[in-house]
């Protein structure tokens, strides 16, 4: 029982060593340090893609092992973007409106300064003053800071309001559900102070920095795969010692918990703002590879796919959850990006730009229906019955 | 003997009907209780208020030395103050092995930081064990405890309960649905847990509780109708009228 | 002698010739009148016309009417030959018949170069039609009198009021005559010249509700701003002194006020400063200051003030002497309406109605709330059902609900009648969703019985493909479902309070339903299974109920309703595949905030909502979005004092 976490857990070591071989492997097919054969465009959304088998971890961890299906998550997600966006933006711009106003007869003022950024950032929303989240825009470690303290804090409320009433279920389910949908509402006005509908958006430029996109992707690209690997040891740390146990406990028998003497309500909490702050790190890492974030992002429907991911992944196991999000959101975009051939049935052309959806929602219900543990479920059936041969030789 | 948890003047009411009425209840350290009662007399409803489920419209409820108040208290506070309930039903977590339920269930931290940092040391694991042969269990410790039978859940159940090291034990119907071997089995490891620790056990069943051979309270419409030996309370027409009635 | 003769014949000439000359002849004829203005008839000139179409209208004869529409329309033609007016009407391109003012008899057939077509500019019409009301006003096709009333009522004038008041004392239609009083009172306001009966106009009209009564009284109070030295001109009807820095008017648009009146010198801006810094580079210094440094407003403050002193640019007006400027000057708005006591009166009233207009905001607003928390119970009430007796969460209920649309758009192409095909669609979008929810509860949900989260997913599994199967079938645009005629309008109870007969059909509806769902649950066999499932399956079950079935017909009864809000939610919304997702977080608040298993509960919670929703727009009118996202949040902070709802069930039976 004293060996140590990494030897009572192979598959973190297995996970690890095929994420390294398959971040060798991009970067060798890279354009900006390989020989190319990987665009740098579908870098940008293998990155995305790393980053959204991240928030799926964190998906994962709060409902497949604790079962608070959170309907919510990607509020996070788009907050953390919003944090770090909002330093992207600040800071590119005020580059350019430096830069412009160098050749200026007269040196400008750093008041001048600042109302050239604002004009050209809040300029969209007819305004051009910086509304006060925006004090702290010009320094990337506070926004950086901000990246979990914002979400950490939303999710530290809500929970808290939340668990303690011990809503539960699907009552707590549709809770989070209008907690995301009254934040997408709030930043969908021009007011909100985050350019309402527009978003932020050339985020994809890192300010000072002048490599290409062929590097800068590649840099992203590195940082989703760090941060998937950390997240995911970080995950299989915390379900595999006593606390996992606990949580699965509350999952499984919330009274009996309760009764043993642990404060349910403490560790929903915990789980639940530390899984928010995880989801906040995927969208900071997320949105400068996507290059614009708007409210719609975290629309209740993005959270709701984020489920069917880890559902069709397979819940309750690590890996199920970054196989179900790589793989749905990979063919989601392969599907709706209009790169598959559409099938003439000769009667009907079936478009997959029209029929994904379709097949999506339904092949939902079946996974629900016949596989509720997903693929991740058929790897278990497939691993058990090697076991079993090996047994029986 | 001094008192543990005293009950006095309790009552509550769901939506009109009065599942407790004016009901007070003593129990001493180191005694063994059988709670009796024809349905609906309040038998669980009484576990829930000591438990923290269930709050009280009025009446006090004091625990220990200290005579510490348990109304305003939740669950987990309670069971961390050392009340330990078993359910009529065999609730263990099902998904995890007997060695896991019963290391969850050990007399630790329960706060989410400790929790995270733990590590089992072999003290524990001996504890683990020796818990496992109390309850009968040792050859089923890495059995995932949802593939236990009926009896051994039970048994499981009580396991965490004394893992917990409470001062009280509240035990809902243990004897349900076990073979008469199994039964046997569960009044020994009762009465042997009662020699160290207070034991309310609530129980439909006349011959288990004459084998608990211990003081026996009758509830009735949410009240105590009569307390005393089994033979005693048996013996009172108020209580034969009830159970005649029923 | 002769002259006598001539008199008899010419009199037996008028009375054999016709009763109507005879008539025109004794009463006098216009031509004379249009004669003796001819010249400036024929100069068609708006600034001297008025002479002549007052002559006309002012001459007492019945022909001055149709003078002045002949006129107007371009028809008025003058002989060339001796310059009499005549009305014109068009045979071929180059004949027209002449037809006299007086005798309404035609003169002949002239050719056009023989003739003058009088064409009245449009100032001109303008003049003739004001002069015209007072014949439309008393005209007696009462269509006509209304026209005339409504073009007053659009464009008021001055000279309107005389003639509208002649014509109110001979009216003989009572609402015709009431509508003209009114007017007449509007009109008095704005317009009379005697002030005590423009008071005594302000008085009648006070407390009423109508729109016109405020636009009338509006404008009265209108100010315009301005500033003079010293203290406030005599004569001036003030409505405020104003103090620079205090409300909305603040010191620099106060400044700029003086400036524009060249009561003060220009305010030099940090713009302005930095172009004239600009302008005067002098080798890489300004004013003493190197360029370089000029990167503070106090640098650059410095620099400009070296150039002022130096005489090169204006010198810069400091905040003491803005201070001092503003201390020297009054500001003051002024009322355009010169009378004190009739914009006192304007005022008085006007606060009177805002009084009025509020309280029946309220009422309105409350009209509104009840429509929109019905259009809430329609929609939540199939959830709240299927909620209540399975514990399920339907994610695709909102998709039956737009299935009940698509469905009325349907029956809408097959029976064109409007009324009937409403009818018809009702119990087909019964039928259609019925039946999908019994598949879907047999194919589904029964498999998924107990695990309430999985059953979430996969009915949203079944809405993410549902919404797209109706973009892949009806494409994204918006369809229409259109209200038979006798839905559309309003009931208007006054200016400030209406609401549509759609809506109160829904309140109508919302109410059937109570009552069918209540006969249901109280009275049917299915009522009671559904009861004893939702109360204790197992029991139920080994009272030889059925719960599977009791499941399905519940499931299906909810999709059902579902469908028929859908119907009803689809004559006043646009039917498209989002339809239901707009009402579905709604519902789900609803049946949340109302409690489960319980009719009342979502009564409550449709309730709350609307009211909450309409409340919440009231206060910040501008802004729906900010309104949505507060109401959640109020709900989220709601579940927090009553998590099981406004009515819950409490105890035991509320199980964990």
């Amino acid at each position: 029982m004293q060996r140590s976490f990494i030897a009572k857990n192979p598959s973190v070591l297995i996970f690890l060593a095929i994420l390294a071989l398959f971040t060798l492997l991009v970067t060798v097919m890279s354009e900006g340090f390989g020989v190319g054969g990987i665009s740098t465009s579908f870098i940008k959304t293998l990155g995305k893609t790393l980053c959204l088998c991240l928030i799926a971890l964190a998906m994962d961890l709060i409902w497949g092992y604790t079962g608070i299906l959170s309907l919510g998550h990607f509020a996070f997600f788009g907050l953390g973007g919003y944090m770090i966006g909002m330093w992207l933006m600040y800071e590119r711009t005020r580059l350019i409106v430096v830069d412009s106003l160098a050749n200026a007869e007269i040196p400008p003022t750093d008041g001048e300064v600042i109302d050239a950024i604002g004009n050209q950032i809040f300029g969209v929303v007819g305004s051009s003053d910086f509304p006060l989240i925006w004090a702290f825009a010009d320094s990337l470690t506070i926004q950086l800071a901000l990246v979990l303290l914002v979400p950490g804090l939303l999710a530290l409320i809500f929970g808290w309001l939340a668990f303690r009433s011990r809503v539960t279920g699907v009552y707590l389910s549709i809770l989070t559900q209008a907690m995301t949908l009254a934040l997408a509402l709030y930043l969908f006005q021009n007011d909100s102070g985050l350019r309402g509908n527009n978003g932020l958006s050339g985020l994809q430029n890192l300010p000072g920095v002048t490599a290409s996109q062929d590097y800068v992707s590649l840099w992203f690209f590195w940082a989703s795969a760090a941060a998937l690997g950390a997240g995911y040891v970080l995950c299989a740390w915390l379900v595999s010692g006593k606390f996992g146990s606990v949580i699965r406990g509350i999952r499984d028998n919330e009274a009996r918990a309760r009764f043993l003497g642990y404060s349910v309500e403490t560790y929903k909490l915990v789980i639940f703002t530390l899984t928010a702050c995880i989801a906040a790190i995927a969208g900071a890492l997320y949105y400068p590879q996507a290059g614009i974030i708007n409210p719609a992002e975290i629309a209740p429907i993005a959270s709701i796919y984020l489920a069917v991911w880890v559902a069709i992944g397979g819940r309750g196991r690590l890996y199920g959850a970054v196989i179900g999000a790589a793989f749905v959101s990979l063919l989601s975009t392969w599907f709706t990006g209009g790169q598959a051939p559409d099938v003439n049935l000769g009667f009907y052309t079936i478009k997959w730009v029209d029929w994904w959806l379709v097949l999506l929602g339904l092949s939902f219900v079946l996974v629900t229906l016949f596989a509720p543990k997903g693929i991740g479920g058929l790897i278990d059936i497939l691993s058990d019955r090697r076991a079993a041969k090996e047994a029986s030789q | 003997m001094s008192t543990l948890l005293e009950v006095s003047g309790v009552s509550v009411t769901f939506d009109g009907f009065r599942a407790i009425n004016n009901l007070s209840f003593q129990i001493g350290e180191a005694e063994m209780r059988a709670v009796i009662g024809p349905n609906g007399a309040g038998k669980t409803t009484f576990m829930d208020i000591v438990t923290g489920k269930t709050r009280p419209d009025e009446g006090r409820v004091i625990w220990g030395e200290k005579s510490i108040s348990l109304l305003g208290m939740n669950e987990a506070r309670i069971a961390q103050e050392g009340i330990g309930r078993k359910f009529q039903k065999p609730t263990v977590f099902e998904e995890q092995t007997v060695q896991e339920n019963l290391l969850m269930a050990l007399k630790k931290p329960r706060g989410w930081f400790a929790v995270l940092t733990y590590r089992p040391s072999d003290a524990d694991l001996a504890k683990v064990d020796d818990l496992a042969a109390q309850i009968g269990l040792t050859d089923q410790l890495t059995r995932t405890s949802g593939e236990l039978s009926h009896g051994q859940k039970q048994w499981l159940e009580i396991g965490m309960l004394l893992a917990q090291e409470p001062r009280l034990l509240l035990v809902d119907e243990p004897a349900a649905g076990m073979t008469p071997a199994e039964r046997e089995h569960t009044t020994d490891i009762l009465v042997e847990a009662a020699k160290t620790r207070a034991v309310v056990v609530v129980e439909h069943d006349m011959e288990f509780v004459r084998r608990l051979n211990c003081k026996v309270t009758v509830l009735h419409e949410g009240a105590v109708l009569a307390e005393g030996s089994l033979d005693h309370v048996t013996a009172d027409q108020n209580v034969i009228d009830v159970y005649l009635e029923r | 002698m002769r002259q006598l003769f001539l008199a008899g014949l010419a009199f037996l000439a008028a009375c054999l010739i016709s009763p109507g000359l005879g008539q025109a002849q004794t009463a006098a004829a216009i031509q004379p009148i249009l004669q003796d203005h001819q010249a400036l008839i024929v100069k068609s000139s708006r600034k001297t016309i008025g002479p002549a179409i007052d002559a006309v209208a002012a001459s007492g004869l019945p022909q001055a009417q149709t003078v002045l529409e002949v006129w107007a329309a371009k028809n008025m033609w003058q002989r060339k030959s001796d310059g009499l007016f005549f009305i014109g009407e068009k045979i071929d391109s180059k004949t027209y018949a002449l037809t006299d003012f007086d005798s309404g008899e035609s003169v002949g057939e002239f050719a056009k170069s023989e003739l003058k077509q009088l064409k009245p500019n449009s100032g001109i019409r303008a003049l003739i039609g004001t002069a015209l009301v007072q014949f439309q006003l008393s005209d007696p096709n009462i269509e006509a009198r209304r026209a005339a009333l409504l073009s007053i009522e659009r464009d008021p004038e001055a000279s309107l009021l005389a003639p509208l008041r002649a014509s109110i004392e001979a009216e003989s239609d009572p609402a015709l005559k009431a509508q003209k009083q009114r007017l007449e009172r509007l009109l008095t306001i704005g317009y009379d010249s005697d002030e005590a009966a423009r008071l005594a106009a302000i008085a009648d009209m006070a407390g009423d509700l109508g729109v016109d009564v405020r636009a009338t009284l509006n404008p009265l109070l209108t100010t315009k701003r301005d500033v003079v030295a010293g203290s406030v001109p005599e004569g001036a009807n003030i409505a405020a002194i104003l103090t620079p820095g205090q409300g909305d008017f603040d010191r620099l648009s106060a400044y700029d006020m003086l400036v524009a009146k060249d009561l003060a010198p220009v305010r030099i801006s940090q713009a302005d400063i930095r172009s004239e810094l600009a302008a005067h580079i002098e080798g890489a210094r300004v004013g003493g200051v190197p360029v370089a440094k000029l990167n503070t407003e106090g640098n650059r403050l410095t620099a400009y003030t070296a150039l002022a002193e130096a005489g090169a640019v204006p010198a810069f007006v400091t905040d003491t002497a803005i201070d001092a400027a503003l201390a020297a000057h009054t500001f003051f708005d002024a009322y355009l309406e010169p009378s004190e006591a009739v914009t006192d009166a304007a005022a008085q009233a006007l606060k009177d109605i805002e009084l009025k207009v509020g309280l029946n905001q309220t009422l309105d607003l409350t009209l509104d709330a009840l429509s929109l928390a019905s259009i809430y119970f329609l929609a939540a009430i199939g959830l709240a059902i299927t909620f209540g007796v399975m514990g399920v969460i339907n994610m695709a209920h909102g998709e039956f609900i737009m299935m009940g649309a698509y469905t009325g758009y349907v029956v809408q192409q097959i029976i064109p009648d409007h009324t009937l095909s409403i009818i018809v669609a009702i119990p087909t979008a019964f039928a259609v969703t019925f039946a999908a929810g019994v598949a879907m509860e047999r194919l589904v949900i029964r498999w998924l019985q107990a695990r309430p989260l999985e059953t979430l997913l996969a009915t949203f599994g079944i809405s993410i493909a549902l919404q797209q199967l109706a973009k892949n079938i009806f494409g994204t645009q918006a369809r229409p479902l259109t209200a038979p005629g006798w839905l559309d309008g309003a009931w208007v109870m006054n200016d400030v309070v209406s609401i549509s007969y759609i809506r109160i059909a829904i309140f109508i509806l919302a109410l059937i339903f109570l009552a069918v769902f209540l006969y249901i649950m109280k009275r049917t066999r299915l009522g009671l299974e559904t009861r004893a499932v939702t109360q204790n399956p197992r029991m139920a079950a080994s009272m030889g109920i059925n719960p599977d079935r009791v499941n399905m017909l519940t499931f299906g009864l909810g999709s059902g309703i579902a469908g028929i809000a859908g119907v009803a939610i689809g004559l006043f919304a646009k039917v498209t595949s989002e339809l239901g997702s707009d009402y579905i977080v709604q519902s789900f608040m609803t049946v949340v905030v109302g409690g489960v298993g319980n009719i009342w509960g979502t009564l409550a919670g449709a309730a709350m909502i609307g009211f909450l929703q309409k409340g919440i727009e009231w206060m910040n009118p501008s802004n729906t979005l900010a309104a949505q996202t507060y109401m959640i949040i109020f709900i989220i902070i709601f579940i927090q004092f009553r998590p099981r709802g406004i009515i819950a069930l409490k105890g035991r039976a509320a199980g964990d």
